[in-house]
């Protein structure tokens, strides 16, 4: 039952992903980011002067405001600001501004599924459009898992809904870094909804979670390609 | 720790006086002549009810979202409507996160005003239970980028995202028909909301001492205004409200003028809207069409699907009426079309026919059973994305407010209006007959059509008039069929009986011919 996906998509296919920026006039940054249905908008201001109360001052601050499509800024919406803060914060520079705020408001359009991954590549694309340093991208992925223990890359809504397990992974992604290969492999975020068994009960090895992360790190590749064609063609304009 | 210095932003004297001074000569800082709109664009989403809409550089988006509620204890009969409004932080440094500020709270209530209290939006039709369930709307308005106007693009936004919304039918069962099952939208289709008509808010600004006028404000011209005026118009020239928040004194003679221009501007932003949630349905073109001794002949085509329509009149002397279809209203008005089903319509017309000259490309192939279903299949997605359209029969036409003009059987009109609702013949909510497509005898009758035209109004006049109610057939047709039967149907009557005054008897036929 699992290996018919609607519109006949492969288990590691992904659904077309499309990426554009300086979407807003008044924003410093904006870009405008959709994997199949699930639309994503973003945009960015900063830096601005100063920081929060309880932030260092001694590094740039990023702030999120994660705006829903319909309905009030409740729980949820709350969770998904503090992980695509500390997200962003992984990837900017924090040491080149440092007592500043940046300004990250993302408005989901439409969500069919793999709604974070989507609001990731929208801000940073809306950082990369509004000029703010960054070490690298951070490329994300999300996968679910079904009940026979068959791994789903990208899923939509329904699929999302149906299966038992799914994880939404973020890696970095660049060509040239200055940092040491160690830390360009490693995984930035990772979230899990419900529960991934490991195989042997006795020994609870998270074994469907590291499946999940393999094949996402495999998918990795190819998307941040697509992601940086889309992104430099424009900013060849 | 100032957290906003970003937020502030003041305007240069420099640029104050360069705006004034150049309104003095007529000129605008975009290049714009002072009552002339930006570039309106009209988008939506792949959800039902969700719009995005750009006027210039203001860029404003509307969800619509329904839910069963309890009704208001002093009424129990109507739903509720409610508009929320988001004023991002993304849209300009100065919008803060939190409590809408005092220009959200405005623009809701300008919103708000001129859907509510105009009866805009048909609120007892969406009541289910009385006194117990009803539905309510609710309206999200996103404001992602502030180039000036909010007011007007949010306006535009929730019309378009309130003709494109779809709620889910829901059928009363259980003991005492009180339980209300609402079914999704794979099982029964949803429905469309009735809008009677589309108040559109045209903003103006006053700007200077002089009095200059300028209208559809950039934000430059807007923190440059001294006043400003909002004017909520709908085409039939009804006033739906006036907004004048203080600012500099006015004269009611420019009042006035105002007035005039935010009518010709309103009738100009309903046709946009209008195509906008037309064009989303689909391109639909008149192929050809042919007047012959009391016979028309019409060919439209919509994607793949190719409709030959028949329509013959008895009493030839009559002047058809004016028929619109879709987006192709303007242009074909004075023509006659035919509409699903066979009916005998007893309507009115004012207007004279006009006689076309194009020849008319017969269509070979016979219409047999096999065509009707080819045909059929495929046009389900022409058929269910032209169902978008149906929502467009309810909105205002260029004619007059009031439906129901003298000449037409008002009892037969309120039927047919009422059963849209219904969209499926096992609803027994209303006490109308529903709506059904007369697909059946369409078919049997449509055989002999196209092999020959003039023996097709030979075969018309046999038919005994009937009423719309009779040739309404029980509709338990699959969903593609009754998507396209029924939006001609709906359009069929809202149209012919909207341009009534006169009494004509004619019969109709519609017979489908498919051409993959």
């Amino acid at each position: 039952m699992d290996l018919e996906r609607e519109g006949g998509r492969g288990a590691n296919q992904l659904r077309p992903i499309d990426c554009s920026r300086n979407v807003l006039s008044r924003a410093h940054g904006s870009a405008s980011c959709s994997h199949g249905e699930t639309r994503v908008l973003a945009a960015v201001y900063g830096p601005k002067a100063g920081t929060k109360k309880n932030e260092n001052p001694e590094k740039a601050c990023i702030e999120v405001i994660w705006k829903p499509k319909s309905g009030q800024i409740g729980k949820p919406e709350k969770e998904f600001q503090m992980i695509l803060k500390r997200t962003l914060q992984n990837i900017c520079l924090l040491n080149v501004h440092p007592n500043t705020t940046t300004s990250i408001i993302v408005q989901v359009v439409h969500d069919d599924g793999s709604l974070l991954p989507c609001a990731i590549h929208a801000a940073c694309a809306a950082l990369i459009d509004a000029g703010i340093p960054l070490k690298y991208l951070a490329v994300s992925i999300s996968c679910c898992l079904t009940e026979s223990g068959k791994i789903l890359l990208d899923p939509n809504k329904l699929e999302e809904q149906k299966m038992k397990a799914f994880v939404c992974l973020a890696f970095p992604s660049s060509v040239h870094s200055v940092l040491t290969e160690g830390s360009i492999n490693g995984i930035i975020t990772s979230l899990t909804h419900g529960v991934m068994a490991g195989y042997t009960f006795l020994t609870l090895i998270l074994d469907e979670y590291f499946q999940c992360v393999e094949q996402g790190r495999a998918a990795i590749t190819p998307l941040s390609n697509i992601l940086k064609k889309k992104l430099q063609s424009q900013s060849a304009e | 720790m100032e957290q906003r210095l970003g937020s502030t932003w003041r305007m240069t004297v420099n640029e104050k006086k360069f705006i004034e001074t150049a309104l003095l000569s007529d000129l605008r800082t975009d290049g714009r002549g002072p009552f002339d709109y930006r570039n309106l664009t009209i988008q939506f989403g792949s959800e039902d009810g969700s719009s995005e809409v750009q006027l210039g550089q203001t860029r404003v988006m509307g969800f619509v979202t329904s839910q069963l509620v309890q009704p208001y204890r002093d009424r129990p009969n109507e739903g509720s409507l409610a508009i929320f409004t988001e004023f991002s932080p993304m849209a300009d440094p100065s919008f803060e996160v939190g409590r809408p500020g005092e220009f959200a709270v405005e623009l809701g209530r300008i919103v708000d005003r001129g859907l509510r209290e105009s009866r805009a939006v048909d609120t007892e039709s969406l009541c289910v239970v009385a006194g117990k369930w009803v539905w309510s709307i609710r309206i999200d308005l996103h404001i992602l980028d502030n180039g000036g106007n909010l007011v007007d693009a949010a306006n535009i936004a929730a019309l378009a995202a309130l003709l494109t919304f779809r709620r889910p039918e829901c059928t009363l069962g259980g003991e005492d028909g009180q339980e209300v099952t609402i079914h999704p939208p794979d099982v029964r289709e949803p429905l469309p909301l009735i809008v009677h008509h589309l108040p559109i808010a045209v903003t103006f600004a006053f700007i200077g001492n002089e009095s200059t006028v300028v209208i559809d404000p950039s934000h430059f011209e807007e923190a440059v205004m001294g006043g400003k005026l909002t004017a909520t118009l709908n085409t039939n020239g009804d006033v739906c409200a006036i907004q004048k928040a203080g600012g500099e004194g006015v004269m009611q003679s420019v009042i006035m003028q105002c007035l005039r221009i935010a009518s010709v501007k309103a009738a100009d932003i309903t046709d946009k809207i209008k195509k906008a949630v037309g064009l989303d349905g689909g391109v639909v073109e008149v192929a050809h069409e042919r007047y012959e001794s009391g016979l028309w002949t019409l060919i439209l085509k919509n994607g793949g699907v190719w409709l030959l329509i028949l329509l013959t009149n008895w009493s030839s002397k009559e002047a058809f009426c004016s028929f619109t279809l879709l987006h192709l209203l303007e242009k074909l008005r004075n023509k006659t079309f035919v509409l699903v089903g066979k009916a005998a319509w007893k309507g009115v017309n004012n207007l004279s026919k006009e006689m076309e000259k194009p020849k008319m490309k017969t269509e070979d192939r016979s219409i047999n059973q096999d065509d009707m279903e080819i045909e059929i299949h495929s046009s389900k997605k022409d058929g269910s994305s032209l169902g978008d359209n149906k929502p467009k029969a309810f909105t205002g036409g260029p004619s007059s407010w009031d439906p129901y003009s003298k000449g037409v059987n008002v009892d037969e009109l309120k039927a047919s209006l009422a059963s849209r609702a219904v969209v499926t013949p096992k609803e027994e909510m209303d006490t109308s007959p529903p709506l059904k497509p007369a697909t059946d005898e369409s078919l049997k009758d449509a055989d002999p059509a196209p092999s020959s035209q003039e023996t097709a109004g030979t075969t018309e006049h046999t038919n005994e008039a009937k009423t719309l109610k009779d040739a309404v057939k029980p509709k338990h047709k699959r969903k593609k069929k009754k998507n396209l039967h029924h939006l001609f149907e709906t359009l069929l009557e809202t149209r012919l009986s909207r341009c009534c005054n006169v009494n004509l008897l004619c019969s109709l036929e519609l017979a489908i011919v498919a051409c993959n």
